[in-house]
């Protein structure tokens, strides 16, 4: 991996990719590219770690896959949200700003130990 | 810039119309990716050859990723084939429930055929577990041991209060050694006095068989002291009747026998095991005096076996205190060994042949309810082959066909547990409605969790039994030629099909069951031909009891009943009063050794006999012959010599053909024997009951063997019941605070005796029919099938000249020779069964050839009536259209 770039947990691509699904259906290189340009090529996921995500959280239901033509007339599979993937979304954002506030006021704190 | 889409063969999407191909989609889905990475790359300005390696360095090793999704597709494939499954079974269950709806004459009969015999299995085995199964309900009940004295000459004694003593403080394997004994009391003071039976228990009886007090407590180590105060526990019987479940009865007195007791403690229900339960509890409490007594065995004992200690081991151990008790008390009749026998054995043991019959007969009944169930459902197999083929062409495979048939017999068999259910609720009322009192613990049998399990256990196999075979009948045909044959079915009836064989086979069961139950049916009857030794009709029997506080000396107990007989006497209908210290059939005698002169009790051992005390006109009340001698006249007062009658048997025993008259008996002998002249010698009453041979009995001028009760007997020329009240009026008048218990006519005590085997022949009675009406309908059903299926012949043997009672008697036949093979494997059966009705019948072999023959004919005669009615339309057949039918 290349330097600058962030190492990622297992959860924290789950969250990412049901980020990623929540503004519609999606293939899986979509998704990579979603993630390239957002995070402004930050977050090196390694792309072919992304599949054995999306096809678990499948199994859990959290996502249903669909093949489709894309606008170049190709066949893709499309990923979208289910229902449950929508509630974990939801649950996994409010735990994750609680941790990067905390986080934050940690790194921000100017105060020492007393 | 070539579409990678070209690459795809196009052949792959139809594939995937027929079913899903997931390796090619796990490729198909990474390949995508890659080359859009590369197109992406491609327009970035890279060369081809560097597009494609930035865009495999971007997604890592391709062979991982593939495997990776590979074994998650493969998780996904189990969970996928676990949801189809379900839904396979549910859309059979919905077929299942579609077909049996359509056919609701099937269906109704297979269901009810069903919930007969789960229903009346459900309701035997609810008395069974009730009975020999469920646990006793107390605290250690696996450890409680029945303890009783080997006797000399075999059998077992209840124990003396002596050795119980020693055995007491003798025996550390033991955690508690209960003593108890029955006592007769006098409850007064509380509305009319009662009679009631009460145990004498030690503080041990408590510890042994313990559930904790609902009120109070239970006796201690206190109780046990002789002279202790009077204290007394209640049984919730008493507690919740005469004293109307009062919250506040610990510390009041009552009064029993005229004494006043002080109430401690409430007892649970529980402990009212059998209908015959104590009333209360009094203390035990040994005098100095009892605990010498060696010879005089009156206790009950049970032993609770400390917690790790093995059963045998204790009773070894209690084995070695006996031997040398048995050294050291030579008169005390014991062997030196020890009987010792699960309490529950114990409680139930008497009645488990009988439970474990009517337990047999109802399953008996359930195999050939399940017969016609499967005769009806192999009747449909060839009705539905056309369907079945149909499916299988359509590419149904032959697993999932018996899949779905044997779905359709296990719902039919759940729909069977359900009403069989009811039919369990109304059989287990009806049971227990009659249940005699001599079965201990049947009063309080309900449909509990076991007894559901069992019912729902046997509604399954049911299901799956009678279901397997018509599954792969019906499945296991050849396609072509059904679909050929159309809706003919070409399977008649030849021996050895399954079909015959099941009616044969229902033949046997029903005449297995009828065999039993005719067997109890001449044993009822032959108990009804046997002379008791006296005669029943015309008596009116009744319990007094004279209380010790107001009649305190033997003289003024004999006046007291000399009064009650005089008073009695005086009552219009009253052609003989009497008195006997036991009446016979209700109340057994005082068993005791008995030697004839010239033996030396402590050399011999005697022979067992009864003693009763009864008045001089007993016998002539009682219509029992005087065979030598006189009875006892108004010499025999308290004070002369005493003298005895004895019976035939005893006479015969002891004496041989020489007349005894005159001779001298000892009875209860210890080391100093009372030798008494026989005077007279009377015939034998069956005293233990009309099944049992009569026992050896010798009797007592009732003055000279005082007790504070008695038996009083009425002989009557009117209806004897009549007398009841005026009988109750006239001891009333002599004394209005004795308690008279029992009044019932001696033909009401000897059905009270006979309740028991009277429950079991009915039952079996109506299982034997049960099963009987069960295999009528299965020879009806085979033989009006094998009707229909030979309306074609039998309209060419009528067109041919066959009259109608040569067709009549062909259809006749078949159904006789399909009884026959049944009756005669079922007579070869019978002979084996009815060995377990050995010790519940009597008066008949088991294998008594009248109810053999009897019962063989009356089921070919019902053979007969069932093809009748198949061999009448037989005959109706009109011939033209016979054959044009076919």
């Amino acid at each position: 991996m290349e330097p600058g770039s962030v190492a990622l947990l297992q959860g924290t691509l789950d969250v990412i990719v049901l980020k990623t699904l929540s503004w519609g259906p999606m293939h899986g290189f979509g998704i990579a590219r979603w993630i390239q340009q957002t995070t402004d090529d930050a977050l090196r996921v390694e792309e072919g770690s992304l599949y054995p995500a999306l096809y678990r959280m499948e199994n859990r239901g959290w996502v249903r896959s669909q093949w489709r033509m894309t606008d170049n007339n190709r066949r893709a599979k499309y990923y979208s949200l289910t229902a449950s993937g929508r509630r974990q979304l939801e649950a996994q954002c409010s735990s994750w700003s609680a941790f990067s506030l905390a986080m934050s006021r940690i790194m921000d704190a100017t105060r020492q130990p007393a | 810039m070539p579409d990678a889409a070209q690459n795809e063969p196009r052949w792959r999407r139809y594939l995937r119309f027929w079913r899903s191909d997931p390796a090619a989609d796990v490729s198909d889905e990474l390949r995508f990716h890659l080359e859009s990475r590369i197109a992406e790359n491609l327009s970035t300005g890279m060369t081809a050859d560097e597009a494609r390696r930035a865009a495999a360095e971007r997604f890592g090793d391709v062979g991982a990723v593939e495997r990776s999704l590979a074994s998650l597709t493969r998780e996904r494939e189990t969970v996928d084939r676990r949801v189809a499954w379900r839904q396979i079974i549910l859309q059979d269950l919905r077929y299942a429930v579609r077909q049996l709806a359509r056919s609701p004459g099937f269906t109704t009969v297979a269901v009810l055929t069903l919930a007969l015999g789960i229903g009346a299995n459900t309701a035997i085995f609810s008395a069974v577990y009730s009975v020999l199964l469920r646990p006793l309900p107390y605290a250690h009940a696996d450890r409680l041991v029945d303890v009783r004295e080997g006797a000399i000459g075999g059998g077992s004694m209840n124990v003396t209060a002596g050795n119980y003593d020693v055995w007491r403080h003798r025996s550390p394997q033991f955690a508690a050694l209960g003593g108890y004994q029955y006592g007769a009391y006098t409850l007064t003071g509380l509305g009319a006095p009662q009679r009631l039976l009460g145990f004498q228990a030690s503080s041990e009886y408590w510890r042994a068989l313990y559930i904790p007090p609902l009120l109070g407590r239970y006796f201690g180590a206190a109780e046990d002291q002789a002279g202790a105060p009077n204290v007394v526990v209640l049984s919730y019987a008493l507690w919740s009747s005469t004293f109307a479940s009062d919250p506040h009865i610990v510390g009041r007195p009552i009064t029993l026998n005229g004494n006043a007791y002080t109430v401690i403690g409430v007892a649970p229900a529980a402990y009212a095991l059998t209908a015959t339960a104590p009333a209360f509890w009094v203390p035990l409490a040994l005098t100095p005096q009892q605990r010498a007594e060696h010879a005089d065995h009156e206790l009950a004992v049970v032993g609770l076996v400390r917690d790790g200690v093995a059963i045998p081991d204790a009773v070894r151990e209690l084995s070695a205190v006996q031997r040398e008790l048995a050294r050291d008390y030579p008169h005390g009749e014991i062997d030196g060994t020890i009987v010792a026998r699960p309490l529950r054995d114990s409680v139930v043991g008497a009645v488990r042949p009988l439970m474990l019959v009517l337990f047999g007969a109802v399953g008996l009944v359930l195999l050939i309810a399940c017969g016609n169930v499967m005769n009806l459902l192999l009747a449909r197999a060839a009705v539905r082959r056309k369907e079945v083929a149909i499916r299988s062409a359509l590419g149904a495979g032959r697993a999932r066909l018996v899949a779905q048939l044997l779905i359709e017999s296990v719902l039919l068999a759940g729909l069977g547990g359900v009403v069989g259910i009811g039919v369990a609720v109304l059989g287990l009322r009806a049971l227990l409605r009659v249940s005699p009192a001599g079965v201990p613990r049947l009063f309080d049998a309900t449909l509990n969790a076991p007894v559901l399990v069992f019912a729902a256990v046997v509604a399954l196999a049911c299901g799956i039994i009678f279901g397997v075979w018509p599954a792969l009948r019906a499945t296991g045909v050849d396609l072509q030629q059904t679909l050929r044959e159309g809706s003919r079915d070409a399977s008649l009836v030849v021996p050895g099909s399954m079909r015959t064989v099941l009616v044969v086979a229902e033949v046997s069961l029903a005449l297995v069951l009828l065999v039993g139950a005719g067997l109890l049916v001449r044993s009822a009857v032959a108990l009804q031909r046997v002379s008791p030794g006296f005669d029943p009709h015309g008596l009116l029997v009744a319990r007094i009891a004279l209380p010790e506080s107001r009649y305190p000396t033997d003289s003024s107990v004999t006046a007291g009943f000399q009064r009650i007989v005089e008073a009695v006497q005086s009552v219009p209908g009253a052609a003989s009063v009497s008195l006997v210290s036991r009446i016979p059939i209700d109340a057994l005698g005082m068993d005791c050794m008995t030697w004839r002169e010239g033996m030396n009790p402590n050399d011999v051992s005697g022979v067992d006999a009864n003693a009763r005390g009864a008045t001089g006109n007993y016998f002539a009340t009682m219509r029992t012959p005087l065979l030598r001698g006189r009875t006892f006249d108004a010499a025999d007062v308290p004070g002369a010599p005493v003298v005895v009658v004895i019976n035939q048997s005893l006479a015969h025993r002891l004496f041989g053909d020489t007349n005894p008259i005159g001779r001298h008996i000892a009875q209860c002998a210890g080391s100093a024997p009372k030798w008494r002249e026989i005077v007279g010698v009377v015939g034998d009453m069956r005293a233990r009951g009309l099944g049992q041979l009569p026992p050896n009995e010798v009797y007592y001028p009732i003055a000279q063997l005082v007790r504070s009760d008695a038996g009083l007997v009425v002989r009557t020329t009117l209806p004897p019941a009549s007398l009841a009240p005026a009988v109750r009026r006239a001891v009333a008048g002599v004394d209005p605070e004795l308690p008279v218990s029992g009044v019932s006519t001696m033909d009401e005590v000897i059905a009270r005796s006979m309740a028991t085997p009277h429950f079991t022949t009915t039952l079996l009675v109506l299982l034997g029919l049960t099963g009987l009406a069960l295999a009528a309908v299965g020879i009806y059903g085979i033989i009006a099938y094998f009707v229909s299926q030979r309306a074609h012949e039998i309209g060419v043997r009528m067109a041919l000249g066959a009259s109608r009672r040569g067709v009549s008697f062909m259809v006749l036949r078949q159904g006789l020779a399909l009884a026959g093979a049944g009756v005669a494997i079922g007579l070869v059966a019978s002979a084996a069964a009815t060995r377990a009705l050995a010790g519940l019948i009597y008066g008949v072999s088991t294998r008594d050839p009248v109810t053999f023959a009897g019962v063989a004919g009356v089921l070919l005669v019902v053979a007969a009536l069932a093809s009748l009615v198949p061999a009448h339309r037989a005959t109706r057949l009109d011939p033209l259209e016979a054959l044009r039918g076919g």
